[in-house]
């Protein structure tokens, strides 16, 4: 272990599982999945491996040391490891973890992995233990608040204020399964109308069953490298140029708005600042849509258009192939699925595969070589936005 | 399709809190007698709901407990259908996010108002409620 300066870190290999309802699979097999991907892909020896950092938010699934457990199947016992929680974000987290182990200097090659397994429990169980992800004594105990239930307190607050409507959320929906149609790896690999997802149940008004991603067993893994390593192993490295995070209240009622995140507006700001970009700068993105609201609030926070005017964006098609800034071209949460810690972990996937143009049939252009990965954690909660470039 | 095979586990647990609330205990007491109270910083004046007895502005541990009044404008709103499984019974329910004077915000039950005639901006009013289970909660209605 050189203790030396590093200066830039790169992406050098990708794994991604099959995303949806994998009772074929346990938790060290579905991750397994990806780290031999990621392994192969970046060709690295895992005895050079310093750390594995695992993205896992547990509670559903039967294992209490996700991280041991995946690493001891895949023969990475002995390497320096963690688990660590950002609820739906913990999978970024795990990535700017390990970045920052080979910025430090303390080993060259890292992997960042996030995996859950979500349906070993009954549905109910799972949505009560997501719902209860808030201030506990204060919002649950007497309120029984649910997952839907907040994202639905921002949409009526954007509905309220800005004109957004049920319609412009429908179509964030109708996007999102037209490109999982094209992802082989999407838990929802079919195109839905809009009629269809207006005329789902309503779970809270006014999000329906289609504004909501579905519940996902799934894993993700990159394996990083330092500049000088990175070099060696590979033509097509994907730097890792702004990493950006922030927080905000577990109480909903602490919020100082819900037309928005403040958190994702910060951890922007810090991320474009860090790699030196603006948002006209974007060629490709992935949003956190854990709802439909969700991703229309987050091309505001963004900055891909103002305050107020995500409705147009969608309604125009900005955020599709051949628009201004295309959104969510693996299928998103919505269509792809969202295993909770390795959703962010799997956006770093997608947006590599942009950005080296292997993305096949959902492959957007590529101009300036840089995309984006917004990933946020429960309500809000926790906001990481990382920046990714081919130079 | 056929499910894969699993090892259904014999091994079940059931997990139940004991929440301490000794620091904010004056809360539900002066609940009881229909009062809605929270803290106030001694120190620096900073106004937190819910109450938490150490400052989060000032770090301060001395707080005062003030009453918040009852009026709050409805902020923003939803109208749960699909209910968590340990609220089983409980029919639907409207959960509101209420403004105080002074910009303390509140998330309560908004009860005794349609979903259809709930709106930003209406005047609201928090009450000290019983529960069907007997535990002290409070909910907005309509002023």
């Amino acid at each position: 272990m050189g203790h030396r300066a590093v200066s830039r870190v790169a992406i050098v290999g990708i794994g991604n599982s099959r995303f949806g309802r994998r009772t074929d699979v346990n938790i060290g097999e579905l991750a397994f999945e990806s780290i031999k991907q990621a392994i192969d892909d970046s060709g690295v020896d895992r005895k050079d491996i310093s750390n594995v950092v695992v993205g896992s938010m547990g509670s559903w699934s039967e294992e209490s040391l996700p991280a041991v457990v995946v690493n001891e199947y895949a023969g990475l016992s002995g390497v320096g490891t963690m688990r660590v929680e950002a609820a739906c974000a913990s999978g970024s987290a795990a990535l700017k973890s390990a970045y920052n182990s080979i910025l430090s200097g303390e080993g060259d090659i890292a992997m960042a992995v996030g995996v859950e397994k979500m349906t070993e429990v009954d549905s109910s169980t799972t949505v009560e233990l997501i719902g209860r992800a808030g201030s506990y004594t204060w919002e649950f105990e007497n309120y029984g608040m649910t997952f839907p239930g907040y994202y639905a307190l921002y949409a009526v607050a954007h509905m309220s204020r800005f004109g957004t409507t049920e319609e412009d959320m429908a179509r964030v929906a109708v996007k999102a399964h037209h490109y999982g149609a094209m992802n082989p790896l999407a838990q929802f690999q079919k195109e839905i109308t809009l009629e269809k997802a207006l005329g789902s149940q309503v779970v809270a008004w006014p999000l329906k069953l289609y504004d909501a991603c579905p519940l996902t067993d799934g894993s993700a893994a990159v394996v990083l490298a330092s500049e000088e390593v990175a070099k060696k192993l590979t033509d097509t490295p994907v730097w890792i140029k702004g990493v950006g995070y922030s927080s905000d209240s577990a109480n909903m009622s602490r919020r100082g708005s819900y037309v928005g995140l403040e958190a994702a507006v910060r951890a922007a700001r810090s991320a474009y600042a860090m790699a030196k970009v603006t948002p006209g700068d974007i060629d490709v993105a992935t949003a956190h849509d854990c709802f439909t609201i969700a991703e229309l609030m987050a091309y505001e926070d963004l900055g891909f258009c103002k305050k107020g005017e995500a409705a147009s964006m969608i309604r125009e098609g900005q955020t599709e192939i051949g628009g201004k800034i295309p959104v969510n071209l693996d299928g998103g949460l919505k269509a792809k699925g969202h295993p909770i810690g390795a959703t962010g972990v799997s956006m770093a996937v997608e947006i590599t595969k942009q950005l080296r143009g292997e993305a096949g049939r959902h492959q957007a252009p590529i101009r300036n070589g840089v995309g984006l990965v917004h990933n946020i954690g429960g309500t809000g909660h926790y906001a990481y936005v990382t920046i990714l470039s081919r130079s | 399709m056929s499910e894969p095979p699993s090892l259904h586990s014999r091994r079940e647990i059931t997990l139940r809190f004991d929440i301490p609330i000794s620091k904010t205990r004056e809360f539900w007491a002066s609940l009881k007698n229909g009062k809605f109270m929270t803290t106030k910083c001694s120190k620096c004046g900073c106004v937190s709901f819910p109450p938490q007895a150490d400052c989060p502005r000032c770090m301060s541990g001395e707080s005062q407990w003030v009453d918040l009044g009852g009026d709050a404008t409805l902020v923003t709103f939803t109208h749960i259908r699909l209910t968590p499984a340990s609220f089983a019974k409980s029919e639907p329910y409207t959960i509101a996010i209420g403004e105080f004077a002074g910009g303390v915000k509140v998330l309560a039950w908004l009860e005794g108002v349609e979903p259809e005639d709930a709106k930003p901006g209406i005047r609201l009013r928090v009450e000290p409620r019983i529960s069907a289970e007997g535990t002290p909660y409070y909910a907005f209605v309509r002023a």
